[in-house]
């Protein structure tokens, strides 16, 4: 495969990765993980000047955080990603690619349709290459924005 | 039969103790007296020791009566507390949340203070103020500060406060073996939220509220010894609630928490809800604490730690955190629900919403769907603020304020 179209393969990975998610389609986005997949949501605390993880599930672990969402309360209002692919690392050697994208999350409230910025920070994605396919292998969302207001149930 | 306007408007058919008047959580007048006789001589978490462990670490916190404080570690390994406030122009001294700060340098005219609050040096000074002004007269201005309930920094704005012993009293008898060993921060993080602080603390304050968590209605509700879970009250408007062993292995994607917690049984959940927005929640193998900060009658910060113990391996810290995150972290099951509650109760009872009652008429023998715990919170508050809770305005016959619950 030809750097650009590997690079344009993996570019539509992570933009279908956010459709999906916006869409609430959690099949959708799993098809796109492979079987070894982990999400994690990391961010730095200058207050106690530590890391933090905020969220941290193998595939099996997402699949559960989504079946049970119905049977929690939620605020409805829909989130939008909007990434940029910044950076595409092939490894070919390890079958893989390390790819940095920033990722801005809009949220739009359901009376009156106003957006706002509800965060920013970026995903750190290892994309899984065997033959023509790609695969979400690991994704670490590094949040610069840490107040979230009355928070959300779904991950960015 | 719904209600009308009068009906509506008409005192709930309780006990003045088992309602209050929705007012009190929207009205501007009411908030600045409340900074002034609630917060301002009460004792409130700045930070906790781990954050500033070393000398000359800091840490800025933004008291709930909109003083700004340095807590900060000296040479003698003390810990003080001071006004982040420039004596000579009155501007901020430290900017970043947490530092470390030999010198505390005030960027503007480059006045410099040690972590005793004495001012080291002032630019040019005998040339500007001759004899007329030196460092003695320029100190910080700093107030009472304590560690203790778990190696928490408490600060208190009033001089002639009573210590921080007693201000608690008894209230932490009941966490007191649970935190022998040293604890560190892990989490921390904020909420900014549109309502009233005392809404906050009373989600604290009551556990009826569990119908809103499917988490605690599968792992706690539905399992023995729930509804045998008590509060306690105690003096200062502190209250308790009494533990049971939580079937975290009920909810799918959770299990039991193995780590667990020095001397804590299996599941084991205590909490410390202190006057007047302060939460010690111990659930099992995390402590969590909740500190409310308020910034208006209907906006308040929320301060949310999460602490493990110091002597963690990697493997336990791992484990706490997943437990912490999984229903208390910003993306957890059960903290977004909380806050979207409150953030409901801020709608509906901000300025002008007509909302006109809150009832906390539930009588359960003081067991956990029991309201006293908000009930025994709203006696202090009306004592405090010499307005009855009831009847902040004194629109019906002066009464003296109500006796605790």
């Amino acid at each position: 495969m030809l750097k650009t179209e590997r690079r344009y393969q993996i570019e539509e990975l992570v933009y279908r990765s956010c459709l999906a998610l916006d869409a609430k389609d959690w099949k959708s986005f799993l098809d796109l993980c492979d079987a070894q997949f982990r999400y994690t949501i990391t961010t730095y605390s200058p207050e106690i000047r530590k890391d933090m993880v905020w969220l941290d599930h193998d595939k099996k672990g997402m699949d559960t955080l989504f079946t049970n969402l119905p049977r929690h309360n939620s605020d409805h209002s829909p989130i939008t990603r909007h990434a940029t692919v910044y950076t595409v690392d092939v490894d070919q050697a390890n079958s893989e690619a390390n790819v940095v994208s920033a990722i801005q999350v809009f949220r739009t409230q359901l009376d009156g349709g106003a957006t706002e910025l509800f965060a920013v920070g970026r995903f750190h994605d290892t994309v899984k290459l065997n033959g023509s396919a790609a695969t979400l292998a690991r994704r670490v969302v590094r949040l610069e924005t840490r107040l979230l207001g009355y928070g959300y149930h779904v991950p960015f | 039969m719904s209600k009308n306007a009068a009906q509506w408007s008409a005192k709930p058919g309780f006990p003045q103790t088992h309602y209050v008047d929705s007012r009190i959580y929207a009205d501007a007048a009411i908030f600045a007296e409340e900074r002034e006789k609630i917060f301002k001589p009460s004792w409130i978490i700045a930070c906790h020791e781990s954050e500033i462990p070393g000398q000359f670490d800091y840490r800025l916190f933004n008291h709930p009566t909109g003083v700004p404080l340095i807590a900060v570690r000296g040479d003698d390994s003390k810990v003080r507390a001071f006004y982040n406030i420039c004596p000579h122009r009155g501007n901020t001294i430290l900017y970043d949340p947490a530092g470390n700060a030999k010198r505390m340098t005030c960027i503007f005219h480059q006045w410099s203070f040690d972590t005793r609050g004495n001012c080291v040096d002032i630019s040019r000074a005998d040339q500007g103020y001759q004899n007329r002004f030196c460092k003695e007269d320029a100190a910080m201005r700093e107030v009472k500060c304590e560690v203790g309930c778990g190696g928490f920094v408490w600060v208190n704005l009033d001089d002639n406060s009573a210590s921080l012993r007693e201000f608690v009293g008894g209230a932490m008898d009941i966490l007191e073996p649970f935190m022998q060993e040293p604890m560190e921060v892990f989490h921390f993080h904020k909420a900014h939220v549109r309502t009233n602080f005392k809404l906050w603390h009373d989600t604290n304050s009551e556990f009826y509220h569990d119908f809103l968590h499917y988490f605690n209605r599968i792992t706690g509700m539905m399992q023995p010894g729930y509804f045998d879970r008590r509060y306690t009250g105690f003096p200062n408007g502190h209250a308790t609630v009494g533990s049971m062993e939580i079937r975290y292995d009920k909810y799918e994607g959770s299990k039991d928490r193995a780590v667990g917690w020095p001397g804590l049984a299996p599941g084991g959940w205590y909490m410390v809800d202190l006057f007047p927005g302060m939460t010690y929640n111990l659930r099992t193998s995390v402590l969590r604490i909740d500190t409310a900060i308020p910034l208006g009658p209907n906006e308040v910060i929320i301060e949310f730690r999460g602490l493990g113990l110091k002597r963690d391996t990697a493997e336990e810290r791992r484990q706490r955190i997943f437990d912490h995150n999984m229903i208390w972290g910003p993306f957890g099951r059960n903290l977004h629900e909380d806050l979207l509650g409150v953030h409901g109760q801020g709608r509906a009872m901000r300025e002008g919403t007509d909302s006109r009652w809150v009832i906390q008429g539930r009588e359960e023998d003081g067991t956990i769907h029991d309201e006293v715990g908000m009930r025994h919170f709203y006696a202090e508050w009306s004592r405090r603020m010499d307005r009855p809770a009831y009847d902040p305005y004194r629109e019906g016959k002066p009464e003296p304020v109500r006796a605790a619950a």
